[in-house]
């Protein structure tokens, strides 16, 4: 009887039933909190589905990393294998603002490659700071990048994807905090909107797209072409960077 | 669909799905010629090929729009597994995790400051090269 219980639980079912459930939780928590920052559902969802896998593992005596490969893998692969189209989609927004994107497209890449570099020898600083690991450094590396496109950049690199992942909802947290004290002190509002849109973009994915929309059109538009040339910069850097300086 | 212009009615839904399996495959073809220690993940590859199919007119927006946007909308829900993926690097989170959020919130900001400035910096350049003052 347990056996049959274990064999139908290994079933994708469960894997997509969990990451529904903990992701309503979260959205709900976000909404009853009136979109407190802590309570981002993909925040929530994260550490809520590692707490019942933990759990699980708990009452069954075994690890939570066997549980999850287990009975999670299966459905949170099926999810995930859609992030493929979905990252895809973002050509859209891309294109939807071609004439700014032709218009500027040569100060886009250099803004993007440039700074883009910069921000890789600061963020390896700053993980010597703290004393990381040589794998947990790479993992930080490729986090300006889509998740879906910064987690092979991190495996490439001898980083922990996992890692990264959380680093990319984590990014998405801090900019949905901090982004108008940021944005204030910094006085992003009266430099360049074409910078302050990729700056937002890059740093805080889909939420910072968000945000610059609200500051304006170009923001936005440039927040959504930052999505594509970000990932792009952070393909090309992260390998080359990482021969040279690690 | 509130669009100002007229524009043709969007795709079957078939037909937008069918054009983004066949650009993934592609994508993933393409993403297999790199080395392992160079990887180009298919995603991005798709991102790329979807914008130069759009650029140059040869798939329309109308094919595409309505299906991307549904998967943009779902992506946050999307992300979800890759967040528990933590569960089975939970020695990592126990050992440098405290370090690791640090690391992370700093570097948002890093990001951020750096881009914005660099952005603004190559504008300025890009505004005195052309003499015009206006973005």
């Amino acid at each position: 009887m347990s056996a049959t219980i274990a064999t139908n639980l290994a079933l994708p079912f469960t894997g997509i039933f969990i990451s529904l459930i903990v992701y309503l939780i979260g959205m709900w928590l976000t909404k009853i909190s009136n979109g407190f920052f802590l309570f981002n559902p993909l925040l929530v969802g994260m550490v809520l589905g590692i707490v019942v896998l933990a759990i699980w593992a708990k009452s069954t005596g075994s690890t939570t990393a066997a549980v999850y490969t287990k009975y999670y893998l299966p459905g949170g692969n099926i999810i995930f294998w859609f992030l493929n189209p979905a990252t895809m989609a973002f050509a859209i927004p891309v294109y939807k603002v071609n004439e700014t994107f032709k218009k500027y497209w040569f100060d886009i890449i250099v803004i993007c490659f440039v700074g883009g570099f910069i921000s890789l020898f600061l963020i390896q600083l700053v993980s010597k700071l703290f004393g990381l690991s040589a794998a947990s450094t790479a993992s930080m590396l490729p986090q300006a990048a889509t998740t879906a496109v910064a987690m092979p950049i991190a495996a490439g690199v001898h980083g922990v994807p996992a890692v990264t992942a959380m680093a990319c909802i984590l990014n998405a947290v801090v900019i949905y905090a901090l982004a108008e004290f940021l944005i204030k002190i910094l006085r992003l509002d009266k430099v360049s909107p074409v910078a302050t849109g990729l700056g937002l973009g890059s740093a805080g994915h889909t939420v910072g797209s968000v945000k610059a929309l609200s500051l304006g059109e170009i923001q936005g538009a440039m927040a959504g072409v930052s999505v594509l040339i970000i990932s792009l910069a952070m393909d090309i850097l992260v390998p080359i960077y990482a021969n040279l300086f690690m | 669909m509130d669009k100002k212009d007229k524009k043709p009615e969007a795709s079957n839904i078939y037909v937008q799905m069918g054009i983004f399996a066949a650009i993934l495959f592609v994508s993933q073809l393409i993403s297999d010629l790199f080395p392992k220690s160079f990887v180009v993940p298919t995603p991005l590859i798709g991102m790329v090929l979807l914008y130069i199919l759009l650029a140059c007119h040869i798939v329309k927006l109308h094919q595409v729009e309505k299906f991307g946007t549904f998967m943009i909308g779902l992506i946050a829900f999307l992300f979800v597994p890759s967040g528990i993926q933590l569960a089975a690097h939970l020695d990592i989170m126990r050992r440098e995790g405290i370090q690791d959020v640090c690391v992370i919130i700093i570097s948002t900001i890093i990001l951020l400051v750096v881009i914005a400035y660099v952005g603004a910096l190559v504008m300025s350049i890009h505004h005195k090269i052309t003499g015009n003052k206006k973005d």
